[in-house]
């Protein structure tokens, strides 16, 4: 039996749909069976990252409106081996679909897939319930500024009010450079707020944007400093136990002054 | 009505329109079998005194008292045994709230009493919603934005670091809160 996993964060434009498809690519890089599920109908973008855009003929509301078998409407991504994604109608809005709908989609889809992801929308109403209804746990993305972190609480009250458990957090776009200068806050910071469990950190990378407009995930190509951690991430899912690498810059003194803090 | 009253010693007040001693006993029995609370005392409705223009409803007569309290006896408390998220909101105006966790910004205590919060309280936090002026509010790390007790609002200087020490909010001279190092009560 598999995992439903619903990728949320409350704000838009943190970056659920892009760390959707790299941790879906991952995972099936790795070998899992994996379904990528869109649940922002009516303004779908998943099929645009993952490059599958001219191949989605069903969406879930064909599944839901009984147009087509489910298994029909799941688009194969030909690059690797046992990645499906189920697109969103986006001539719907998200009061056509019911919780209920996407959860008996989800209880389908985990039967025959290690990891099925769900891609929620921003926002705390109608599309993250139908979002997060079939989910056993939870990928909370939140960036490290003030107002993105204050959503991502929000949401997590709101799992946790549904006791979807674990939640797990991603910080995305971390600036090594603007913690060192003070501009941006810390994991620490930001761990001391959401009080959940750290999956991982991804740098802010150019390279995500290119490879978004590509429609080829960053995964793919394994140099950039993006991949790595999305790779590293998608390993933690699959229950390896991998160390979070500490991506902040410090100076010459402040290493030599944690090395003698360490050893006391 | 809440449940947190139970047991509760209540002082009926009756405006008008004013009851026979038999309704009054048969309200005592209701509240007694119903609700568990005991009846302290009844204080009759003044005929000669201009009716209401709106009769209240009556759990509203029975959960205030006549005037607001002075001291922090006989004050219930509430324990919260967890983080308050954002959007999230925990109400107790019966007494005091003890959050054992963060208030985070977006979310709300309010409490007829005092607010101690054995964490960091970011969000906003409303003590003495009784009236009670003495009531405080106390946080391990006060870093809110925004402190209301009774009807004083104080308005936190931003930019400020957190000093790393517990701190007391209380109303000072001149009806304004002062902030200060919590040391002991």
């Amino acid at each position: 039996m598999g995992k439903v996993i619903v990728v949320t964060s409350g704000k838009g434009g943190v970056g659920k749909t892009t760390s959707t498809a790299n941790l879906g690519t991952a995972l099936a890089l790795l070998g899992k069976s994996v379904v990528l599920v869109d649940a922002d109908v009516g303004l779908r973008n998943l099929d645009i990252v993952m490059g599958l855009e001219s191949r989605v003929v069903y969406t879930s509301m064909d599944v839901i409106e009984k147009q087509c078998e489910l298994n029909k409407a799941l688009v194969r991504d030909r690059r690797v081996d046992g990645l499906m994604l189920l697109a969103a109608s986006q001539k719907n809005n998200k009061d056509d679909m019911q919780p209920e709908q996407m959860k008996a989609i989800c209880d389908k889809l985990r039967t025959t897939y290690d990891f099925t992801l769900v891609d929620s929308p921003a926002g705390i109403e109608r599309g993250f319930r139908n979002a997060s209804a079939g989910a056993d746990e939870a990928i909370v993305v939140t960036t490290p500024d003030v107002s993105a972190i204050r959503d991502a609480d929000r949401i997590i009250g709101l799992l946790q009010n549904v006791e979807i458990e674990p939640i797990n957090l991603v910080i995305n776009r971390f600036s090594p450079q603007l913690v060192g200068n003070g501009s941006m806050m810390d994991q620490a910071d930001v761990l001391d707020i959401l009080n959940i469990d750290l999956i991982g950190v991804v740098p802010e990378d150019s390279a995500v944007i290119t490879s978004t407009n590509r429609g080829i995930p960053l995964v793919y190509e394994d140099g950039s400093p993006g991949a790595q951690a999305y790779m590293r991430i998608a390993r933690r899912l699959t229950g390896q136990r991998i160390p979070i690498p500490d991506l902040e810059q410090k100076g010459l003194f402040s290493n030599i002054l944690n090395w003698f803090t360490k050893k006391r | 009505m809440n449940r947190s009253l139970t047991g509760a010693t209540v002082q009926i007040d009756l405006k008008s329109p004013t009851l026979n001693d038999e309704e009054i006993d048969y309200l005592r029995s209701q509240l007694r079998e119903n609700y568990d609370l005991i009846v302290r005392g009844v204080e009759l409705g003044d005929d000669s005194a201009s009716p209401p223009i709106a009769a209240a409803p009556t759990t509203h007569t029975i959960s205030q008292t006549t005037e607001a309290p002075t001291t922090r006896d006989g004050e219930p408390s509430r324990i919260v045994p967890c983080t308050i998220r954002s959007g999230q909101m925990e109400e107790f105006p019966q007494g005091s709230l003890i959050i054992y966790g963060d208030v985070n910004s977006g979310g709300e205590v309010r409490a007829g009493g005092d607010i101690v919060v054995l964490g960091t309280l970011r969000g906003n936090a409303c003590a003495g919603t009784n009236g009670r002026l003495s009531a405080v509010i106390i946080a391990m790390d006060l870093a809110a934005l925004q402190l209301q007790i009774g009807n004083c609002v104080n308005r936190s200087a931003t930019d400020q670091k957190p000093p790393g020490y517990p701190e007391i909010a209380r109303i000072g001279p001149e009806d304004v809160i002062v902030i200060e190092k919590f040391v002991k009560f």
